[in-house]
């Protein structure tokens, strides 16, 4: 189980030995990245299969948490964990692409194997300076691919970008600052065990408010998203797909650490709800306006992450699995969005008559299109109504507001989803190139395993709620963490 | 009557002073209209958090981390913050030269570097590149604010030429 390092270190290790090795061998350096990502997948699949139910923890360097620094592996840090290398292969910038120009790509290779090292190591980090780091990375190594077209448009936006994310990071620092200073610890175990009688009121909610606002940058959460539209505006396609569909969920996940293990209070969650809210209303009204492809999928983004806030807001294992499924379902819908949007970058008018041009990703934005509202065999249903229930189980004025608020929020979704639908089937003078085939089976298969779940809908629900059941047990995390019970002297 | 000793002494004036520096940066990035400016802004909110987790681990009467250094047996400061901060400031150093590379890339293109200008050049080649009317006043939205009107930037000395090799 010690392997579980080596997703995190080894694509670190690729993306500093690119640049060499592209000197030597540039086919080598081509094939590096891919390669490495694959190995990282089996190697997480493999301790997922063999090493049972129970979560497992690895001390880095063999040093005793909490003084030493740990990562804590339940089943959702293995999904996500999994899910890295998966997404960052499939949306891999040089996989079935031949048209890019030959000068930046091993820049380009290690940007993306340093995300990836990254993003796993956000989903396996358990303290928050580590989690602190790998964000940073992963914001610089997302700047880069941000900007990568080169042109200046797409700098002005990564300039943005930097700004806002630098912002959050700094909001984040005083939070967790604010944290230290009345707990003296970051590891999140120890922190679950100290913060019930040393972070109540209203210091240790401004360090929540802080933190989430912070991480909430990469998340698209409400006050700090106005990076969204014009990054995913500019950006190559593939860099949006990695952006919105896996790096936000890993932010999500960071946030949905702290609540459940730090912050576990109901005034964070009253200002996850209001946050979430926020962000729902914004981003699926901004998107109602957009006028083409990328940015009305960007701001549909915003929505769909504020509704998974709004899930983990909800009190108990129901609000996890409701958040988890939302967040997985619009991990799988959103990529492939956004895998489509390579050739429909353009504006909503000129996809006239690309239904023609191109039916099967016609036919998978239909589909997409419905599991994001909601339709009910999808999984998007079954997504949406557990955070529904849930938050009408709640019963709170807020929990009714959020409600109706998401019922309100679906209907202009569904208004704006289908009338790019009407406009893909309409008769047009020039509709846009077809898919490259890479492009397509990423989308096709990604529409293929929202297919599928729909049909196995039961158990994946079984499988799901086992695994909010486990992430949302403080208690599991803290014995697996620290075997056992230090004597804290205070 | 509050004793005035009790309230305001040295360490609350240094907290106060380091979320006063996050506070400046915050109204500098938000009010701000030039890059440049919102970068600096942005390294003085850095340097109030930093300060922040500094004081998080700082004692009075401590001695620097090190084994072997200072009394025996007396007190230390607590390392950790001060590992992290070091780290948040090599960051913040790697962040913002990177900000300001792009801000020379930027500014030898638009020959500007006000914000509201520079989103109205990336709004009209969004438009432009994906196909779409460039927005009018008439079609933008009716809730959006006002701008006060831009001052005519004039720089100085003009847009900076690619250096001829």
């Amino acid at each position: 189980m010690n392997q579980i390092v080596l997703p995190v270190v080894l694509p670190l290790l690729a993306a500093f030995l690119m640049q060499p090795l592209a000197r030597v061998s540039r086919l080598a350096a081509r094939v590096l990245g891919p390669v490495v990502l694959v190995l990282c997948a089996f190697i997480v699949a493999r301790l997922w299969l063999n090493y049972g139910d129970a979560p497992f923890m690895v001390s880095i360097g063999g040093f005793a948490p909490p003084l030493g620094i740990v990562f804590y592996a339940d089943h959702l840090a293995l999904i996500f964990a999994f899910a890295v290398p998966i997404f960052s292969l499939l949306f891999w910038p040089g996989l079935g692409d031949r048209d890019s120009d030959a000068s930046h790509l091993a820049r380009r290779d290690a940007l993306v194997l340093l995300l990836a090292a990254s993003g796993t190591g956000l989903a396996l980090s358990g303290d928050l300076f580590n989690i602190f780091v790998f964000y940073e990375l992963a914001a610089v190594a997302s700047f880069g691919l941000a900007s990568l077209s080169g042109t200046t448009r797409a700098l002005v936006a990564t300039l943005r970008y930097l700004l806002i994310s630098a912002f959050g990071s700094a909001l984040s620092l005083v939070g967790i600052a604010v944290l230290y200073m009345k707990t003296g610890t970051l590891n999140l175990a120890d922190l679950a065990q100290v913060t019930p009688h040393t972070l109540q009121g209203p210091l240790g909610l401004a360090s929540f408010a802080l933190m989430v606002i912070g991480f909430g940058v990469k998340a698209e959460l409400f006050p700090l998203n106005g990076w969204v539209p014009e990054v995913y505006a500019t950006a190559p396609a593939r860099v949006s797909a990695l952006l919105a569909g896996l790096v936000s969920k890993l932010a999500a996940l960071v946030v949905l650490r702290l609540l459940v293990l730090v912050f576990h209070q109901p005034e964070a969650s009253q200002l996850l709800l209001v946050l979430g809210v926020l962000s729902i209303l914004t981003g699926e009204l901004a998107a109602w306006r957009a006028r083409d492809f990328p940015r009305m999928i960007a701001f549909s983004s915003i929505g769909q992450l504020g509704i998974v806030f709004i899930a983990f807001s909800i009190d108990g294992d129901a609000g996890l699995l409701a958040g988890v499924a939302v967040a997985l379902h619009h991990l799988i819908a959103k990529s492939a969005l956004f895998g489509l949007s390579v050739r429909w970058n353009g504006s909503l008018e000129a996809l006239a008559g690309a239904a023609r041009r191109a039916p099967l990703a016609a036919g998978l934005y239909v589909l997409l299109a419905l599991s994001l509202i909601g339709v009910p065999p999808l999984p998007g249903f079954w997504a949406k109504i557990l955070v529904l229930v849930g938050l009408a189980q709640g019963g709170s004025a807020l929990d009714l507001l959020a409600l109706i608020a998401i019922l309100l929020v679906t209907a202009v979704e569904a208004s704006y989803l289908f009338r790019v639908a009407v406009r893909l089937y309409s008769k047009g003078d020039s509709p846009p190139a077809g898919h490259a085939a890479w492009d397509l089976g990423v989308a096709t298969a990604l529409g293929a395993v929202l297919l599928v779940s729909t049909l196995g809908i039961a158990p994946l629900a079984d499988s799901l709620r086992s695994v909010a059941r486990q992430a949302g047990d403080a208690a599991l995390y803290v014995d697996t963490v620290l075997p056992k019970t230090v004597a804290r002297k205070d | 009557m509050i004793e005035l000793d009790a309230v305001i002494n040295l360490e609350t004036l240094v907290y106060v002073g380091a979320i006063g520096l996050v506070a400046i940066g915050a109204l500098g990035l938000a009010l701000s209209n030039h890059l440049f400016r919102m970068l600096l802004a942005l390294g003085i909110a850095e340097s109030g958090a930093n300060l922040l987790l500094i004081l998080s681990g700082y004692r009075p009467d401590a001695t620097a981390p090190i084994i072997g250094y200072g009394p025996v047996g007396a007190s230390m400061v607590d390392p950790l913050p001060q590992v992290l901060v070091l780290t948040a400031i090599v960051i913040g150093v790697g962040v913002q030269a990177m900000a300001v590379a792009m801000l020379v890339r930027v500014f030898r293109v638009y020959g500007t570097l006000d914000v509201r200008e520079l989103r109205k050049r990336m709004e009209l080649e969004v438009s432009t590149a994906a196909g779409m009317p460039v927005p009018t006043s008439e079609q933008a939205p009716a809730g959006e604010r006002p701008l006060p009107p831009v001052p005519a930037y004039r720089p100085s000395y003009g847009p900076i030429q690619p250096r001829e090799s």
